[in-house]
């Protein structure tokens, strides 16, 4: 479904992608693992058109969508869900999930709110409430689901754990194990690797802007080197 | 009672020509563009249609729509170097604009009468066409701002990166803001040549610039109201002040002050927000 050749990125001289290839297969769930600044983010940013690489390829379906601009890229189903909840604070939850809908751009929708409210019941609750003014998690679920109105077909998640208290990971990745159940393909950041291990089929490790290992997650939690560095144990 | 109405029938065709103008710097700071060029677009406007009258002797109409097109052209290209602007950077650009604009039509003599302005214009705008184009600017921008545009104005404005990776085309939606900016002020510059008989090049510089922008800030720069509102109160405020004579402009710059300090929002937002506030508490005691 996706598919990255050797892709290059380095902004002002610091190489963030130095040479990054990998596959994502529909229905799959593949995590993306690594340190911080290894270049996971810059590699979904780079996917989505917000950064312009300096070689490699970007196909999705068939499709070269190599440095194109991000609206571009929305228009082929490839939605990303930035890190750090990022909503529009100012709008409410309901004008926050209406403007997803901008990326459909057209295509027919995958889900509707009620949909999203059927995964995230808290924001049918809050709807009318001011974004901003929302706790962490529900900002989490909010931006997840402003994703889900444009209709994904492959949906980028920035890291969603991040600065949540457990018991709402726990929840938002319920979600997201309801999402991919429902068939929809997902690319996962995650610092979490625990986290991204148990709930992806493949992953990625990403260490200094290189892939230096990759295979099934069950496998890779078995992983001595991974078990050492990233999940805690040895 | 008919005297007293006469007597401020200025203050109001005042006022309703400002509104336009203050729409104008409104809706691009709507769209996340921090450019203060409004006072550029109405002096292109202004002297369009002016020279449309005098120079050319042509109906008003047909100078009206050739000071809305001018204005609209001039906001457009000024759009393309302003895309790879942003911030602080955009608003030096704009300042510099108005500054190129003054200079031309002081030193372009034989087409805008230069620094003695251009004379002797028509006199072809009351205060009923005034009233019209503002109530129109007025819908304009407020379906504007109730429709898909205005949602996608202010997913840029409060997260550009964010509204990129959701399908909203950054370049497209801030030309657009940008054009509907400079035809409104092109337009409503062109109905101020057609009321006051004379353009003199220096109306159109930094002056005007400040006077729009207070505007928009002191009433608020989220909703329709907020340019309704400050535009209002700027107007009628050295009015009351009359008494201070000289130091009217004192209260002015106090009021500006009192306002950002402590409604940042600007009064009609803060008064806006306030009522949405109150109604969802009520609603939540209620459920």
């Amino acid at each position: 479904m996706l598919s990255i050749d050797t892709l290059k990125v380095h902004y002002s001289g610091i190489q963030a992608l130095r040479g990054v290839s990998l596959e994502v297969t529909k229905g799959e769930t593949v995590a993306l693992i690594g340190p911080n600044g290894a270049g996971k983010s810059s590699l979904l940013n780079t996917i989505s058109g917000l950064v312009k690489p300096n070689s490699g390829n970007v196909v999705f379906e068939d499709t070269a969508i190599t440095g194109a601009a991000p609206w571009a890229v929305t228009k082929t189903g490839i939605l990303q869900v930035p890190e750090g909840r990022r909503v529009f604070a100012e709008m409410t939850v309901l004008e926050n999930l209406q403007v997803g809908q901008t990326a459909l751009h057209g295509r027919e929708p995958t889900y509707g709110l009620d949909d999203v409210f059927r995964v995230f019941p808290i924001l049918q609750e809050r709807r009318e409430q001011m974004a901003g003014s929302l706790s962490g998690g529900q900002q989490q679920m909010l931006v997840i689901g402003r994703g889900l109105m444009g209709g994904p077909r492959l949906l980028l998640l920035d890291e969603p754990s991040l600065g949540l208290a457990p018991v709402i990971i726990a929840q938002v990745f319920s979600a997201l194990s309801e999402l991919k159940q429902q068939g929809l393909t997902i690319l996962l950041v995650e610092q979490n690797a625990h986290l991204a291990l148990t709930a992806s089929d493949r992953a990625y490790v990403l260490e200094q802007g290189q892939i230096v290992k990759s295979g099934a997650s069950a496998d890779l939690r078995e992983d001595p080197e991974v078990a050492a560095l990233y999940l805690g144990q040895g | 009672m008919s005297q007293f109405i006469a007597g401020y029938l200025p203050l109001f065709d005042l006022y309703l020509l400002h509104l336009g103008l203050a729409f104008s710097q409104y809706i691009v700071l709507r769209a996340g563009v921090f450019s203060l060029a409004t006072a550029a677009f109405a002096g292109i406007g202004a002297y369009t249609a002016g020279i449309f009258a005098v120079n050319l002797g042509l109906h008003p109409v047909l100078g009206l729509a050739a000071g809305t097109l001018t204005g609209m052209g001039a906001a457009l290209f000024l759009s393309i170097p302003l895309a790879r602007l942003r911030g602080v950077y955009q608003a030096i650009a704009t300042v510099a604009f108005i500054q190129i604009v003054v200079s031309l039509n002081i030193y372009s003599e034989s087409l805008t009468g230069g620094a003695m302005g251009l004379n002797a214009i028509p006199k072809t705008v009351g205060t009923g066409v005034l009233l019209i184009a503002a109530v129109a600017a007025t819908y304009l921008v407020w379906s504007i701002e109730k429709g898909r545009l205005g949602r996608a104005f202010d997913a840029i404005r409060q997260d550009e990166a964010v509204a990129a990776s959701l399908g909203i085309s950054i370049t497209w939606h801030q030309a657009l803001a940008f054009a509907i900016s400079g035809a409104l002020a092109g337009l409503f510059g062109g109905l101020e040549a057609y009321h006051s008989y004379a353009l003199d090049p220096n109306q159109f510089g930094f002056h005007l610039l400040i006077t729009v922008l207070s505007y928009v800030i002191l009433g608020g720069r989220n909703s329709v109201a907020g340019p309704l509102i400050g535009t209002a109160i700027l107007i009628i405020l050295p009015e009351l002040a009359r008494p201070l004579a000289e130091n009217r402009l004192i209260i002015y710059g106090i009021m500006l002050i009192v306002v950002i300090n402590y409604l940042p929002k600007g009064i009609a937002d803060t008064a806006i927000d306030t009522i949405r506030a109150r109604r969802l508490k009520r609603r939540e005691a209620a459920a």
